[in-house]
């Protein structure tokens, strides 16, 4: 888009599907910021009022309203780059005019530093590469996979490669088959879950949508990867893009949507390309576009990158960002089955969730169903990150032994160490240590010790680590990213943080008296877990209560610190 | 089909389609707290405070946001509930520099001290960094105080100036606890698309917005009397609450309740009130001299001088050479006497009112 002036650009974008995100983007790519004059531009283009349109730039970490903008480095310092020098990394790049961002997904090969369009991973200065992201290893336990099945064959990501591979065979057959219900049944018999965390029944979403009568519906793709110690959706995304695109069209006629989205956090701008590249492909093999395959489908999938905002995985705040809103999640009821994107009827689902669908249309519902252990079915991904000694992404049967998955799968803790406490949910099931860490991986035994399985990201923790300076930092995140609608978890985000700060830390406040702490600390938890508008803040205090049940010393010595 | 019912706190409530719990429970004796809501907005269920319980459902709900369906049992009072609240309006405290301010501020400025006071939470529980920042340099108005310190981020006054104004002046800065109402580019009111209609102001619960002028009567003595009147500015017939202390008019404030304005106001009917008690008013007529210059006269003189002057344009030119503008600023008794003085004293229609809007 260099060189292109604003009226051009407005032209190129006015009249799209879901307009301001990437029109800011073409001027932000452009300048490298986003100027006065740009928000004056896009605001008369897009009729938003300027104080809005302003506002709502502002709530986007990564728009830069100012040079260097976009031309200056982020460098990650998530709970799992800190291990590993992300605030030294940090530091060292100061006099280039480096700030910090939250995790970027990119834990297991640590630290990522994102300038202009590109990510560079390594620990120091000297260290950074740009790398495509790591292809999962061979399933460790030789068990079946869906979604990795076949992601390591040669030339998965190209739409031949992806067609030798037994791709689009689902959706020739479903669109030849000619009855959309039919798919819905095989979701609904695989009993597939949403993989984006909440895990509520595919299926039964599937069927909600093409039951409601308004149109045009759209299937909307949740790439936003925001959960700290997730990069389960970049690594699909990245290997095997028509897994996604195919799961899209087969819920785009299941319910019978005409527009398609995917939603893509920012901080993954290779990801954009290979992206939009095998949508190119597929358009070009007549798989989007109109009537497809002859099957009298219409639908078509558009990008939209979002800027730096973990809440926009939330789906309201997601549809509220597609829409050009601000970014604050939605009251629920009504969900976005019913009022999606522009008020209508919308399929909102994970990255992993969509690119499960294909492989269970072609090899039926029971199958996918069956490769869950005992009562449960099918399989998760879960991302390992931190102090492991073989971290990434593996395919795991739900319900298998998370000692398994740490320590003959990923080869358990460093040498010499062993593993003190994990993350679950990313962070937003806080922690898990002691006799916890015999948990299986699936939601009943994972909430039965007080936390959730979630988006299945997972972050270990050795002995040598400070639970609370770990806690404090989750925490931070949570502070950091919560929108601000809702008073508890705006008010309490910030609280949180603040008692965990180590004594001599500007940002400390709260008492010095242990029992006090613990009742403050106790009844910000309770309120924010009960009352607040969006998971966010009904996860954040998962992070404080696990950090007191497990390490009731170390708080208290914590706590003492701050007496003095 | 037979009336829909909700119980609430074990009272059987009628509804209709499209109500909110919140509302059902306004006809009942159920009194829940809210600091995020006006009634003249939609529903945006930030403040969590009237929050209740519905059978079946795990976590608590925002009776605001949530509609009535047929059959929900609700209870809005539960200990459990009642600490949440007060956990709440602590947590909202704390990040004040204070609870109280002058009623002055503005109509609903004193919500979060009432609640505070109910509560009991003035408990100085939660401290630490205090949310909301003011420009230092924004007195360039003389109409909207912005103490943001204040500030709880209900965003009560962007909504009202989106929703009820259309004025979108105001809009939400930054996230979390960073967040800051602002105007575009973090520029001053009086250069923002701001009309000066006071809306946010009689929408905040905290004084984070204040009417800068009723302010100045802070030190004013005795007690705020309201009387309700219509503003005389144009034929909208905005209702209006006059505030005064003693035989000082200290303010103006919209009536929430008015049916042609349910409180909303413009500039004018908001803040244009200052004549009233000017220095510079006339206390006696002038009459113009010989010498060009105007002197004190009595009322006898100077009603005199105007028949006169009157009958003689009416005999010289005819009866409809005469026009009379009433002024806004007069008193609505004043306009209707101009109008009957003009048609039934000359036989025309030439009369008008400067404010015909
Ligand atoms: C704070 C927050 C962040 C979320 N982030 C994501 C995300 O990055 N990706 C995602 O797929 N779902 C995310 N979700 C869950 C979505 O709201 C939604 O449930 C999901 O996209 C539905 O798809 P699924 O049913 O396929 O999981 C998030 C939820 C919350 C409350
Ligand atoms: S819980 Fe946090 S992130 Fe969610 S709506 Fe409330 S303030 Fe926003
Ligand atoms: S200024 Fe007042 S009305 Fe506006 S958000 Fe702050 S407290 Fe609410
Ligand atoms: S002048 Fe303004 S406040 Fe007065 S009646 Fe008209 S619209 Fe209402
Ligand atoms: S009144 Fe319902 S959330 Fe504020």
């Amino acid at each position: 888009m260099a060189g292109q002036n604003n009226e051009q650009l407005i032209e190129h974008w006015k009249d799209e599907p879901a307009p301001l995100l990437p029109l800011l983007h073409a001027f932000h790519d452009r300048d490298g910021h986003l100027s006065e004059d740009a928000l004056r531009a896009v605001s008369a283009a897009l009729r938003i009022p300027l104080a809005d349109l302003y506002g709502t730039v502002t709530f986007y970490h990564h728009f830069a309203r100012f040079p260097p903008g976009m031309s200056a480095p982020r460098v990650c310092t998530g709970p799992v780059c800190r291990l590993v020098g992300g605030t030294e990394l940090l530091e060292a790049m100061r006099k280039d005019g480096a700030t910090p961002m939250a995790c970027a997904g990119r834990c297991d090969e640590p630290i990522p530093v994102l300038t202009d369009h590109a990510v560079s991973v390594g620990a120091t200065v000297e260290a950074l590469q740009e790398r495509p992201s790591p292809l999962p290893v061979a399933n460790p336990g030789g068990l079946p996979e869906c979604v990795f099945r076949s992601i390591r064959k040669e030339g998965r990501a190209g739409i031949a490669g992806y067609q030798k591979s037994g791709g689009y065979r689902a959706l020739r057959s479903a669109l030849s088959s000619g009855f959309p219900a039919a798919v819905i049944e095989t979701v609904e018999r695989s009993e597939l879950a949403g993989r984006g965390g909440a895990g509520f029944p595919t299926g039964r979403k599937w069927r909600a949508v093409a039951n409601e009568e308004r149109g045009p519906k759209s299937v909307v793709c949740n790439a936003d990867e925001g959960e700290p110690g997730c990069f389960k959706d970049r690594v699909l995304m990245d290997h095997d893009p028509h897994a996604v695109i195919e799961g899209m069209i087969l819920a785009a006629y299941a319910v019978g949507a005409s527009r398609g989205f995917i939603y893509l956090r920012y901080e993954y701008p290779q990801t954009a390309v290979i992206l939009q590249r095998a949508i190119d492909e597929a358009t070009e093999a007549g798989l989007l576009g109109d009537d497809i395959l002859g099957g009298g489908l219409d639908f078509r999938i558009y990008v939209r990158r979002g800027a730096g905002a973990y809440i926009c995985g939330e789906e309201g705040s997601l549809l509220n960002s597609l829409e050009g809103k601000h970014p604050f999640p939605r009251e629920r009821p009504p969900y976005p089955v019913s009022h999606g994107f522009e008020d209508l009827p919308t399929v909102v689902n994970n990255v992993e969730t969509l690119a499960s669908v294909p492989p269970i249309i072609d090899r039926g519902g029971d199958w996918y169903r069956k490769l869950g252990l005992g009562d449960h079915a099918g399989t998760k991904v879960i991302s390992l990150s931190g102090d492991i000694q073989r971290p990434g992404n593996y395919e795991v049967p739900i319900g298998f032994p998370l000692p398994t998955l740490l320590n003959e799968w990923a080869g358990g803790a460093p040498e010499g160490r062993t593993i003190q406490a994990v993350t679950m949910a990313g962070i937003s099931g806080g922690f898990l240590a002691g006799d916890d860490l015999e948990t299986t991986l699936d939601e009943s035994s994972v909430r039965a010790r007080g936390s959730m399985l979630g988006a299945g990201g997972i972050m270990v923790f050795d002995d040598s680590r400070d639970m609370v300076d770990v806690a404090h930092s989750c925490m931070e995140f949570f502070a950091h990213e919560s929108c601000g609608k809702c008073f508890p978890c705006r008010i309490g985000t910030q609280r949180l943080t603040e008692r965990l700060a180590e004594a001599d830390d500007v940002g400390a406040a709260g008492p010095g008296d242990r029992a006090d702490w613990a009742r403050e600390v106790e009844d910000i938890g309770e309120v924010m877990k009960a009352t607040s508008a969006c998971g966010l803040g009904m996860a954040a205090p998962l992070i404080t209560e696990s950090l007191m049940r497990y390490w009731p010393d170390r708080v208290a010595e914590h706590v003492a610190s701050r007496a003095s | 089909m037979s009336e829909r019912h909700i119980e609430i706190d074990g009272q059987s409530v009628p509804y209709e389609e499209g109500e909110t719990l919140l509302e059902a429970a306004g006809r009942t004796d159920a009194e829940i707290p809210t600091l995020c809501y006006d009634p003249r907005l939609e529903p945006f269920g930030g403040c969590r405070l009237c929050v209740v319980e519905i059978e079946g459902s795990h976590n608590p709900v925002a009776s605001c946001a949530r509609k009535c369906e047929d059959g929900m049992v609700v209870r809005t009072a539960t200990d459990a509930l009642e600490q949440h609240r007060k956990t709440l309006v602590e947590m909202v405290c704390s990040e004040n520099r204070q609870v109280d301010v002058d009623p002055l501020s503005g109509f609903a400025s004193q919500e979060l001290a009432v609640l505070a006071d109910r509560y009991d939470a003035r408990t100085q529980r939660f401290v630490g960094r205090r949310s909301g920042q003011s420009r230092v340099d924004d007195d360039d108005n003389p109409f909207i105080l912005r103490d943001y310190d204040q500030c709880i981020s209900c965003y009560r006054c962007v909504r009202v100036c989106a929703e009820q104004e259309g004025d979108y002046a105001i809009s939400v800065k930054g996230r979390g606890f960073d967040t800051q109402i602002t105007v575009e580019f973090d520029g001053k009111l009086n250069e923002s698309a701001c009309t000066f209609c006071g809306q946010c102001v009689a929408t905040c619960p905290t004084g984070a917005l204040a009417d800068r002028k009723a302010l100045r009567h802070v030190d004013t003595p005795g007690p705020i009397e309201k009387t309700r009147t219509i503003c005389p500015y144009c034929g909208v017939g905005c209702s209006v609450d006059l505030l005064t202390k003693g035989d000082s008019l200290v303010g103006v404030q919209p009536a929430m309740d008015g049916p042609a304005n349910k409180g909303a106001l413009c500039i004018k009917g908001q803040y244009a009130y200052d004549f009233v008690q000017h220095g510079d008013r006339l206390t006696t007529p002038l009459l113009r001299g010989d010498d060009g210059e105007l002197h004190p006269a009595s009322w006898d003189e100077a009603l005199d001088v105007a028949a006169a002057g009157f009958l003689k344009a009416r005999d010289e030119h005819g009866r409809h050479s005469i026009y009379a503008i009433a002024s806004g600023r007069a008193p609505h008794e004043a306009a209707y006497t101009t109008q009957r003085f003009i048609r039934a004293g000359f036989w025309t229609n030439h009369v008008d009112n400067c404010s015909r809007a």
